[in-house]
């Protein structure tokens, strides 16, 4: 089974072909500008160099959340077009439990994180491919709480930039043997989606939406305003 | 005789708040349309929330090409290019459309061909009857109002264009003060037909020797007079409230554009944008050119061609088409796209 998958969920671009759950070819560009520009290109020239085309893959993969909601709907848009047209399967992968395979190897809890403002993450913690806190949006202080219940000793920070709070994690979980990602470590790798994927739900195209964990402001605000509960998303969209 | 072979365009327009498909034939035949609008979502906020608009642009955009291509009774081998509105609009929103559309160019192999929104809005004009050039369009929407010449199908240049805020958006703004619902432009056009001129608000910009709009002061004399009368416990009839503001916008807009027809003196006048379905508006436009001694052909396309849909934005791609004017997949969303200003614009 041949998986092309994508990432564009954090500012790292990533493109990847997979033959099942062995990585055949992947592309990485850090802390990418514009992933809307680049992302058909780079699929482009990654087939190219495979001497494949798009209509050779068998499964479109791409991390369909948490990250930012603009770059998460570049790749998730590219996908389900793809998926949808050529008539494949499209799966979505957690993007932390994909970060979270950067320390595939490591008997270690793997907290995976992207900077959400004010202190917030979006976060999960994994163990192997296991999720032990659910992805969700936390605050630091909350997610420090979580991770201390847990049995786990070792401990490792990766996915966000968090040496600017080392002080306040080291207190919070003082009894943990720590570390804290560092450069690379924290690069998303679509190849890490495409090995996900194999097992993987084949989502629905037409269902598919990315997997935010937050509504918008907007919605919040609404709702505090009115008192009124929010409806499926579908009663919002009429055809006419 | 060789028949000459037909062009089919399947275009994506994801500007605003609404996500629309359509299959459009030499760029004049209308074989599919599909519009999914996010009135309902907005009309909690009072006005379009952009990550709110962009949600919803991608939960129906796979489902909305579908039906395009099964409206049209097509697939895709039967196309000759895929079209996109890259810009002006909100650019989160503007993403879906594009990637949805070289995404498709990539699995298809069919060409790409980017458009743009106001070119898209006035291209409405060929899906009634054929544009003769030059031509000039007067584009009235919640984002725009300009008055553009069509040198050629083409080549577009704004000869006149608000200093301030748009037609339209000077009507939600005036209908939160009545307390009508966004969006405001149906009702605030329904209540001044019930209604007379009597409150003799400004007519900026009408004297001035540019065909420039300005729509704030209004805006602001309009806010004024519903402030000063609450103040003294009054009731002012919403009607006639209606009627006067309508009046002092439709007087600026007709006085300013039959200007410019005279000047230019067009071989064809279109009417596009969302307010180009305001009656007022229509009604005084169809009289005035109706009494020009050398009067244009009028195109006002229907009310369903008027608001944002992506058959406007096919027929414009076919003529970039036959120019030979295509996209690679490096095609990006320009927030801010505008076109050309006259070499005259003053
Ligand atoms: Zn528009």
């Amino acid at each position: 089974m041949k998986i092309l998958s994508i990432s564009t969920a954090t500012s790292d671009l990533s493109v990847a072909l997979n033959e099942a759950d062995h990585l055949v070819s992947e592309k990485i560009e850090e802390n990418q500008r514009n992933h809307s520009v680049d992302l058909d290109p780079d699929i482009a020239s990654l087939l190219a160099e495979n001497g494949l085309s798009l209509k050779d893959i068998d499964r479109f993969a791409v991390a369909i959340g948490p990250g930012s909601y603009t770059g998460l709907r570049v790749g998730l848009t590219t996908a389900k077009m793809f998926a949808s047209i050529l008539n494949k399967e499209l799966v979505g992968v957690s993007t932390l439990q994909a970060l979270a395979q950067n320390f595939a190897g490591e008997d270690a809890l793997i907290v995976a994180a992207l900077d959400a403002r004010n202190k917030n993450f979006f976060a999960g913690a994994y163990r192997g491919k296991e999720a032990v806190i659910a992805d969700g949006h936390y605050h630091l202080s909350e997610l420090l709480e979580q991770v201390g219940a847990l049995p786990d000793q070792k401990v490792i920070f990766a996915g966000s930039d968090f040496s600017k709070y080392q002080e306040e994690i080291a207190a919070g979980l003082a009894d943990k043997d720590l570390r804290l990602a560092e450069g690379e470590e924290n690069l998303l790798h679509a190849g890490a989606i495409g090995r996900l994927a194999v097992s993987a739900p084949v989502l629905d195209p037409d269902q598919a939406v990315p997997n935010y964990l937050r509504r918008t402001q907007a919605e919040y605000d609404w709702a505090k305003k009115t008192g009124q509960e929010f409806a499926a998303d579908s009663a919002y969209v009429e055809e006419v | 005789m060789k028949e000459k072979k037909d062009i089919r365009i399947l275009a994506f327009e994801s500007s605003c708040d609404e996500t629309s498909t359509a299959v459009v034939k030499n760029g004049s035949e209308i074989e599919s349309l599909v519009v999914a609008t996010q009135i309902k979502s907005h009309a909690r906020f009072g006005g379009v929330v952009p990550e709110v608009a962009s949600r919803h642009h991608i939960e129906v955009i796979t489902q909305i090409t579908r039906e395009a291509l099964e409206e049209a009774k097509v697939s895709w081998e039967d196309l000759d290019a895929i079209a996109v509105t890259h810009g002006p609009g909100l650019v989160g929103a503007l993403l879906i459309g594009i990637n949805a559309a070289k995404a498709a160019s990539m699995a298809t192999g069919l060409p790409l061909i980017g458009v743009d929104h106001i070119m898209g809005h006035i291209s409405a004009a060929q899906l009634v009857e054929p544009v003769e050039y030059p031509a000039l369009a007067l584009q009235v929407s919640g984002g725009h109002t300009e008055i553009v010449l069509l040198k050629d199908p083409t080549h577009f240049e704004i000869v006149g264009d608000t200093r301030d805020d748009a037609a339209g958006e000077a009507y939600d703004k005036i209908g939160r003060v009545l307390g009508v619902n966004y969006p405001a432009g149906k009702t605030i056009d329904q209540w001044a037909h019930q209604g007379k001129d009597t409150f003799g608000f400004p007519r900026a910009m009408i004297d001035e020797d540019n065909y420039d709009f300005s729509f704030s002061g209004l805006k602001s004399a309009f806010i004024n007079t519903c402030h000063h009368a609450d103040q003294l416990g009054q009731e002012l009839d919403k009607y006639d409230l209606a009627a006067s503001f309508q009046a002092a916008v439709v007087d600026v807009l007709a006085e300013k554009t039959m200007r410019a027809i005279r000047q230019y003196q067009p071989k064809t006048f279109i009417m596009g944008g969302g307010v180009a379905a305001n009656l007022g508006l229509r009604e005084r436009m169809n009289k005035e050119i109706a009494a020009l001694e050398k009067a244009p052909k009028v195109i006002l396309p229907p009310l369903k061609l008027c608001g944002d849909n992506a058959a406007m934005i096919a027929a414009a791609a076919y003529n970039q088409y036959l120019a030979g004017n295509f996209a690679d997949l490096t095609l990006d969303a320009d927030p801010s796209m505008e076109l050309p200003y006259a070499e005259d614009y003053k």
